[in-house]
């Protein structure tokens, strides 16, 4: 039952991603609406509020979190969209792991990043 | 449109002989419709008065047969169970269904959705071989486990489903609405036991996860079976089996279910008497 | 006997794209499958953004930030968040019905036929209806920042 377990896993981090990507959507861009209900963004996408925000553990949290459910959203349904166009059973199988390995270098990538600034 | 007034009606039909080696083309025939006229009964005064290799395939003319799906005005209908008065216009489109190969003119090839069919294993599995070689006496059905898949009995094959499907129209592996549909009326089937060996078969990489409930099959349907809502049953029925939530009942045994019945009413005299 | 092979007749991705005479549902499945290949487009660029030129430090973050406050690049940020909204509410609908919930049960095929889908379309028109109104307040957002 993979299928299953892949195509249940798509559907728990689409509800994930519908809340997760909720929060970081309003946060970062309904300044207006956000600021008349008191509270104050200053610069979100300033260099400062940037850094602050990743040394916090929940904002941290809730990026990684994100970052890893959209990952296998994406990337699983961008490989549900190809194997409909029915490539050969080996076109498959490398589709397969090179979106399996360039899923884990992003989310290595965009991870070790930020960790990386903490100290500045 | 009257009774006596009779309307030209240009059918405009692909036509494709492979042994001819042409490419399909469009052929144009003009045929007096009058009032209750199917797209069938044009199809059948073409082949009669006009062009007789004008190639399609029907037997019944009442929808029960599935033979005379196509593909009119864009929209597949059965061929039989479509007036031409629906259409309010005077030209008519009529290609065979997509997402099926094509053998001649109209007539498309069916084995790929008989294939599928057959993989689903369309017939009711039991483990009590014993009882399947040698009965002893019927399986029992109640009422309600009738209806939970009565609705899905219905299919006649006739492959509207699939050529109206998107997945399918890219997909030649995937399984289709109409084997996927039939799959849940057996799964569904209290007397059945062969769940996880039909679920293995569509449970693959062209299987029943690449229906995205466009519902385009269960619109097209001529039968009005609705096969998107089994496909979404037979879903739920999977991921509860798989992450182990929701009951699932015991098929159903030979012994007839413990309720009351009443007595036989004892055969009255008279009628015997009298007819003697 | 002379054996011809079939022509095949798929329409391929133009069966994906072209919708017809269809009904609702099936328009909504291209904008799906639309709107997230171009949320995975537009991941891919954020990902890259934030990270490539974010570890060259605080002069390159803060000259790009400045680029992206063009109207134009707002107005793109618009459509990913419209895209977004519509993904994220057509997918929990899509979650419930795949899952067996706002289907209905099988009945009698009785003419006219009326398919589940149809029967639950207020569902459906509820949906729309919240993606509108979300798209309203970010719309509003959008332009009271100031463009």
């Amino acid at each position: 039952m993979r299928n299953t377990y892949l195509w249940f896993i798509q559907l728990i981090t689409g509800a994930l991603i519908a809340v997760l990507a909720g929060i970081h959507t309003v946060w970062m861009h309904l300044d207006a609406i956000l600021g008349f209900f008191g509270v104050d963004l200053k610069d979100v996408t300033g260099w400062h509020s940037m850094i602050e925000r990743s040394r916090e553990v929940m904002w941290a949290g809730i990026y990684i979190a994100l970052l890893a459910v959209v990952l296998y959203h994406a990337l699983n349904g961008l490989r549900n969209i190809i194997l409909e166009l029915t490539p050969s059973a080996r076109t498959e199988r490398i589709v397969t792991w090179s979106i399996i390995v360039f899923g884990i270098m992003a989310f290595i990538w965009s991870v070790y990043v930020p960790i990386s600034l903490l100290s500045t | 449109m009257d009774k006596e007034k009779n309307e030209q009606i240009t059918f405009k039909i692909q036509r494709y002989n492979p042994e001819k080696g042409s490419e399909p083309h469009f052929q144009e025939f003009i045929v007096t419709s009058s009032r209750g006229m199917t797209i069938l009964d044009g199809l059948i005064y073409i082949k009669e008065n006009l062009d007789s290799t004008l190639a399609f395939r029907t037997s019944c003319r009442m929808a029960i047969c599935g033979s005379c799906g196509m593909l009119i005005n864009n929209y597949p209908h059965l061929a039989c169970h479509t007036q031409i008065e629906e259409f309010h216009s005077s030209r008519l489109t009529i290609k065979p269904l997509p997402n099926l190969p094509i053998i001649k003119d109209l007539v498309v090839d069916l084995n790929p959705l008989f294939e599928t069919h057959k993989s689903i294993k369309p017939y009711i599995l039991r483990h009590d071989d014993k009882e399947m070689e040698n009965p002893t006496a019927e399986f029992t059905l109640s009422p309600q486990g009738l209806e939970a898949f009565l609705q899905f009995t219905y299919c006649i094959k006739c492959g509207i489903c699939i050529s109206a499907c998107p997945t399918s129209a890219s997909d030649k592996f995937f399984t289709g609405p109409q084997a996927l549909a039939q799959c849940y009326r057996y799964c569904a089937d209290t007397r059945d036991e062969g769940e996880m060996e039909r679920f293995s078969v569509i449970d693959t990489d062209h299987g029943v996860w690449h229906c995205h409930l466009a519902g385009a099959c269960s619109e097209a349907c001529p039968k009005g079976l609705d096969p998107a809502l089994a496909i979404q049953l037979l879903k739920r029925q999977m991921v509860s089996r798989t992450v182990g939530l929701g009951k699932k009942e015991l098929p159903a045994s030979t012994v007839p279910p413990n309720t009351e019945t009443k007595p036989k009413v004892p055969f009255p005299d008279f009628t015997v008497k009298g007819s003697k | 006997m002379r054996q011809v092979q079939p022509r095949q007749n798929n329409l391929g991705i133009g069966g994906w794209i072209w919708a017809g005479n269809y009904k609702l549902e099936r328009y909504l499945y291209i904008l799906h499958r639309v709107t997230g290949l171009g949320i995975l487009l537009f991941l891919l660029i954020h990902l890259t953004m934030t990270t490539v030129f974010r570890i060259q430090g605080q002069e390159t973050w803060e000259a790009t930030m400045s680029i992206l406050h063009n109207p134009w690049f707002k107005f793109g940020e618009y459509l990913v968040v419209v895209a977004l909204i519509y993904h994220a509410l057509n997918g929990l609908r899509l979650i419930l019905q795949e899952l067996g919930f706002l289907m209905g049960k099988p009945t009698p095929p009785i003419y006219p036929y009326r398919d589940s889908l149809r029967k639950k379309r207020r569902w459906t028109m509820a949906m729309i209806g919240i993606i509108i109104i979300l798209c309203l307040v970010f719309f509003y957002d959008f332009i009271s920042g100031g463009w």
